[in-house]
């Protein structure tokens, strides 16, 4: 599960530390040779960032001010009080956002900045440079992955592949996964009930996690890892009654009802699978290369842990998306659009991006940073390889602009622990789901025009 | 200066002074002007708070349920009353409020009957009285965050307090935080914060006069006779205060969503069914779904309930709520 606004204290702590560590790198690797932004300056003038507390730490915005002379004033993300601003008139001039998924409804709603003109100035960010990942943040007006840029991700990582722990497949005497070659779905899940561990209702072990980043993001990717699409080609309707949707959500469900994980009938008290895959109580981990940044930090745990390859339904096809892209856009109306650009370079090309390209917290989204990442030890050298192979496998599965992932993933909420819990069957699910989400999204498309 | 002086010549000798000195033509303010003054000056701050933070954004809201907006669209629409049908049509509507009333009969005579018998305890002649008081109002005063962290900690299925005490005695553990038993969690984080209702009880039984229990045990009366007869009949009008606010507070509690693991946006969707209360439905369509015009519609029937509810309450309890006071003394 990728990182959440609710996750525990403890977690946002060491994510603070982390990002901490990272603006010392970044510190010391900003005297390095450094290409030099060749459009705008900013200095002297005020950002407002909207971001996560991990995202720019007290240091980083020092290293800010003393590196660019641009004073950063981060407020708190929270989408009800970015609407807040915007509909105010005063919208921050950066904004967090999850790329797979906001790109295209803010876009739709014209609230972007068109960052093209901006990325054709810079020598920091070059087009040639940056990774496919960042096409999440392009919106033609109709299709996701075209057309012009309004974001970029800060780092990224293939969100369907997992992390296992060697020592409980050896304890539960379970085979290893192939390093490079993906098992199916069905395998995952059948490795995940043979390695559960129970005791007086208790689960003392969790055969595996599989959340995806949210959940509607995670049921289209493995809809077209079943070889099918979530959505209509116009994106305006989805339909969970194909063959490739239905087995999708039927496999989510029986992973939910299984109780190998936590779900939405199983919650998990730290909200993500760092603190449990780390206390050696999760076998198995739906995260990609970015929970490195968190096992790397273990020595103890490290050397046990391996990534495994995207699972693929039996008979479908082999992708490997990236269901959040996290990064920054600016909004339309944003007052210091050319200081915020600098920041926006300095954050994504210099200093702060090889910091966090070398602390394996995510793959860099420049492909010139990628020699950045961590491959001391063998076992960095091992998840490297198997990361590297995925990589090729990678591709954008575009998001619906006429609803948020949020609004979906509540629909979700609401209709699914019935199924998960055995009162209802998948395909009365499937209808129900059908019938909410098209009705959101038939208001959406009202609502862009 | 006596009434009689005042109500003779209407002002006090000094302001007649003040009001000779005045300069000629400067119109001379009565005793109830200045009154009126002095009323709606001390009264501006909150009749400006009041107008500013609760009638226009009800104002505001009561429009908004009229469209399709959304907050960052640019194409919504007026829908009339569009989105007070589909509230009456919407299934999740009718089942949150359904739970939602069954929680407010439940925990509101639960906590009053529990904070009521804590005053009582708390009121006899203890040892440590003070102490006890105050340990039974501290988690009154804990942030509703923190009680709700407290409580996800407490109550986790494979990590928690609950379920340790419980495999301790051969029981098996239970899913405290999932279907069907989060409704029993819910129940005990009202209990939790008893102590708010003790407090204001035990301020009520420090005021019923000690001569009448006195005077009910010269006539025999026993402890319960005395309790029932006396000390219930001069607490109701506290217990009367505690039951409508009880329930508008009940109504309008947010604690499942505190009680959620995830706590992004449409994370603390992720409820048990037994939680999805009226606010959690509202929460979810205004800022998970980013239906404001909807969302404003339910919250305006809402307070229509709250008003019919705080009525029907009065007009019940109207003839057993007993003032301690002459109703015509102040006429």
């Amino acid at each position: 599960m990728h990182p959440r606004a609710g996750a525990s204290l403890s977690r946002r702590r060491f994510l603070a530390l982390s990002a901490a560590g990272g603006a010392t790198g970044a510190a010391a690797l900003s005297g390095c040779a450094m290409r030099v932004s060749s459009g705008v300056s900013g200095v002297g003038e005020t950002v407002t960032v909207m971001a996560k507390a991990d995202d720019f730490s007290p240091e980083l915005i020092r290293q800010a001010r003393k590196d660019l002379g641009v004073k950063i004033v981060t407020v708190r993300y929270d989408i009800t009080k970015l609407i807040g601003m915007m509909t105010n008139g005063a919208p921050p001039d950066l904004v967090r956002g999850v790329g797979a998924t906001d790109a295209p409804y803010f876009a739709a709603r014209d609230v972007m900045e068109d960052l093209d003109p901006y990325f054709a100035r810079s020598d920091v960010l070059r087009a040639g440079d940056l990774d496919p990942v960042n096409d999440l943040w392009r919106y033609d007006g109709r299709t996701q992955g075209k057309g012009p840029r309004y974001g970029m991700a800060k780092d990224f990582s293939q969100d369907s592949m997992f992390w296992y722990n060697t020592a409980l497949f050896d304890e539960a005497g379970v085979g290893h996964p192939p390093e490079t070659e993906p098992v199916t779905y069905e395998e995952w899940l059948e490795d995940a009930r043979r390695l559960t561990r129970r005791r007086n209702g208790q689960t003392t072990v969790f055969g595996g996690s599989y959340q995806g980043v949210l959940t509607p993001n995670l049921l289209a990717s493995l809809t077209a890892s079943a070889g099918g699409n979530l959505f209509t080609d116009d994106f305006s309707r989805i339909d969970f009654t194909t063959p490739e949707a239905r087995k999708a959500l039927a496999w989510y469900v029986e992973y939910g009802r299984s109780r190998v994980g936590p779900s939405i009938v199983q919650p998990d008290p730290n909200a993500w699978d760092g603190p449990t895959y780390q206390a050696g109580r999760m076998a198995m981990s739906n995260s990609g290369y970015w929970l490195g940044g968190l096992i790397n930090t273990d020595k103890k745990l490290a050397p046990l842990s391996r990534l495994a390859p995207a699972p693929l339904f039996a008979g479908g096809r082999r992708v490997s998306p990236c269901q959040a892209g996290t990064g920054f856009w600016m909004p339309k109306k944003a007052k210091n659009k050319d200081a915020a650009w600098r920041v926006f370079e300095w954050f994504f090309g210099e200093g702060p991006a090889r910091a966090r390209a070398s602390g394996g917290w995510g793959i860099p989204t420049l492909k010139s940073l990628r020699p950045l990442m961590p491959a001391r030890e063998d076992y960095q050298k091992r998840v490297l390889k198997v990361q590297n192979a995925e990589l090729r496998h990678f591709s954008v599965i575009a998001f619906t602009p006429y609803a948020s992932a949020d609004s979906l993933y509540a629909l979700f909420n609401q209709e699914a622990p019935a199924a998960m819990n055995g009162h209802m069957s998948v395909d009365t699910l499937a209808g129900r789901l059908n019938s909410v989400m098209n009705e959101q999204l038939k208001r959406g498309k009202e609502q862009v025009g | 200066m006596t009434v009689d002086q005042i109500s003779v010549t209407g002002r006090t000798g000094a302001p007649d002074s003040i009001a000779r000195r005045a300069p000629a033509g400067r119109p001379r303010i009565s005793m109830t002007g200045r009154r009126h003054r002095a009323f709606y000056l001390f009264t501006a701050p909150w009749i400006i708070g009041f107008l500013l933070l609760t009638v226009v954004p009800m104002a505001y809201a009561l429009w908004l349920s009229f469209t399709t907006y959304d907050g960052i669209s640019p194409h919504w629409r007026y829908v009339g009353l569009g989105n007070y049908t589909e509230l009456f049509s919407d299934p999740q509507t009718w089942n949150s409020l359904g739970r939602t009333g069954l929680f407010a009969i439940t925990s509101v005579p639960l906590s009053i009957v529990a904070g009521l018998g804590l005053a009582v305890l708390v009121n006899r002649p203890i040892r440590a009285r003070g102490l006890f008081r105050t340990l039974l109002y501290l988690p009154a005063v804990v942030p509703p965050v923190g009680a709700g962290l407290t409580f996800k900690a407490l109550f986790d299925q494979n990590s928690g307090a609950a379920n340790g005490v419980l495999t301790l005695f051969g029981f098996d553990a239970l899913g405290w935080l999932a279907d069907p038993y989060a409704r029993y969690v819910l129940l005990m984080s009202v209990l939790w914060a008893a102590g708010n209702v003790m407090i204001i009880s035990l301020a009520g039984l420090q005021d019923v006069p000690r001569e009448l229990h006195e005077a009910a045990r010269i006539d025999g009366a026993g402890a319960w006779r005395t309790f029932r007869s006396i000390t219930v009949p001069l607490l109701s009008p506290v217990l009367l205060f505690q039951t409508v606010t009880g329930v508008i507070a009940s109504v309008q509690t947010i604690m499942p969503l505190l009680l959620t693991p995830d706590g992004t946006t449409a994370g603390v969707t992720a409820l048990p069914q037994s939680n999805y209360l009226y606010m959690m439905h509202v929460f979810s369509q205004y800022f998970a779904l980013g239906r404001y015009g909807y969302a404003s519609a339910l919250l305006w029937v809402l307070f229509v309930l709250i008003l019919i509810a705080t009525g029907l309450i009065f007009r019940f309890t109207s003839g057993v709520v007993f003032y301690n006071v002459d109703p015509e003394a102040k006429k």
